[in-house]
């Protein structure tokens, strides 16, 4: 009896301490997404001070509220270095979610359409603009149909082997995950 | 001939107005026929650009079409309010004055705040539908097609009470152009969808060139992707190319009347390089 108890109390700690990996995987995806809402958050609050952007026939008016978004998101995010949204943790998930994208039966649909997209290299840092003469390579759908969901104006953006989390409206590098494409 | 072209004080497109071509006016022209024309790959402000746009306000004189649908790559290289004015408003003044509306879909050398733009007529959206009698048009894009647009779609084409559907966005599904090729990640999500929602025809730009592809189930895909910029040649020898133009530029007239669905490809010299017309069948 004493045994049986010994074992049943040694295999609720052992879940405790290693839960199912499902579990782990969405707790993983679960902090992603709540970095990138925090970071969403912080746009949105400086935005709220510049008057949301409409519709306009002055495309200088778009261009000087994108510019003027990026200037104080980027004074905001002085200190962020890059890895504060793709940690080690979420990475690594990262790595297994696009291996799983690119299974034998997608993957050659992948790399097409990666290769017909126009490919870019860039070198992009946290915080830099995505470049305006450089093409946005297409990111293929069956690959953001397996990568975790994200607010509209936030996308994941592929430059060269990179994967660039870019804040569409700001143009701006949010987060870069290094070496994810051969 | 003669071009009545007045109040324009641009120089260069003084210049390009100047030795307009004839233009044809084939389309049956039917009274009551919903008329539209189609462009991809334009904005490069280069002189190409301003001569098919010449061409095209030609033909709305005659055509009467009062809106244009854009394939992307609607201004290359930035998109300031100076790129604006060359690659956009300068070329196309005389469509924009006359009312012409634009209803813009996105390529890779967009820039995404270009929604907010509002000759653009996007509401703010980098997807989205309207509708012009009979049909309704779903502007879709291909630069970033996430679960949530396909699902969109899907409902919006089964949603849809319109006679016509067709979709338009910038990566072709379909192509024979040798410089990039068809997108056949994009062709596995979207064509279902297609297909289960009744789309008759699909247009998309990206390849230099023009191209009528043979119907895929059902579907009659275009490729328009030089009215402003051009491959030359780029075109491969397919039996799945319909019909191909890659030596100029053009733009595209149609015009939809009751189950009929006409089209009429234009070159910059004002030639018809392509015509046909489309029956409707039932979903």
């Amino acid at each position: 009896m004493k045994a049986a108890a010994a074992i049943l109390i040694a295999g609720v700690l052992a879940a405790q301490a290693d839960p199912p990996a499902v579990n782990r995987d969405a707790a993983i995806v679960n902090e992603f997404e709540k970095r990138v809402a925090s970071y969403l958050k912080l746009r949105q609050d400086i935005e709220a001070h510049m008057g949301r952007l409409k519709t306009t026939p002055s495309e200088e008016k778009i261009s000087h509220h994108e510019g003027d978004l990026r200037h104080k998101m980027r004074e905001a995010r002085a200190g962020v270095r890059e890895g504060d949204v793709f940690t080690p943790e979420i990475s690594m998930e990262f790595r297994r979610l696009i291996g799983l994208a690119m299974q034998p039966a997608n993957a050659a649909h992948i790399k097409q359409s990666l290769r017909r997209s126009e490919p870019v290299q860039l070198h992009l840092k946290v915080n830099d603009k995505y470049p305006a003469p450089v093409p946005l390579q297409t990111t293929p759908a069956t690959l953001l149909e397996n990568l975790p969901k994200l607010p509209s104006e936030i996308e994941y953006r592929i430059t060269g082997r990179d994967l660039v989390l870019l804040d569409a409206k700001a143009n701006l590098v949010v987060d870069v995950l290094r070496g994810v494409f051969s | 001939m003669t071009v009545r072209q007045a109040g324009i004080p641009l120089a260069a497109l003084a210049c390009v107005l100047a030795a307009i071509p004839s233009v044809a006016d084939d389309l049956p022209l039917k009274s009551g026929s919903t008329r539209f024309a189609v462009i991809g790959d334009m904005g490069t402000g280069d002189k190409p650009q301003y001569e098919v746009a010449a061409v095209m306000e030609e033909s709305r004189r005659k055509t009467a079409f009062d809106f244009v649908l854009t394939l992307g790559d609607n201004i290359y290289g930035g998109s300031s309010q100076a790129d604006m004015k060359k690659k956009f408003e300068d070329p196309y003044k005389p469509l924009l004055d006359a009312g012409v509306k634009f209803y813009a879909s996105l390529g890779n050398h967009d820039n995404p705040n270009e929604r907010f733009y509002k000759p653009f007529n996007m509401d703010e959206k980098r997807y989205y539908s309207f509708r012009k009698g009979n049909a309704e048009f779903f502007a879709l894009d291909s630069n970033y097609m996430t679960p949530e647009q396909v699902a969109w779609l899907d409902k919006a084409l089964h949603d849809s009470d319109a006679r016509w559907k067709i979709c338009y966005f910038h990566h072709p599904l379909y192509s024979d152009a040798r410089f990039h090729g068809p997108d056949t990640d994009l062709r596995a999500r979207l064509e279902p969808i297609f297909q289960a929602g009744g789309v008759r025809v699909v247009l998309s730009g990206h390849e230099h060139v023009y191209e009528r592809v043979q119907p895929h189930n059902g579907i009659y895909y275009f490729v328009l992707g030089n009215s402003g910029e051009l491959r030359d040649h780029d075109l491969k020898r397919s039996a799945d190319v319909a019909k191909g133009f890659d030596t100029d530029r053009d733009f595209m007239l149609m015009e939809i009347a009751g189950d009929q669905l006409y089209f009429q490809t234009i070159s910059r010299r004002g030639e018809t390089v392509d015509s046909g017309v489309i029956e409707r069948t039932q979903k």
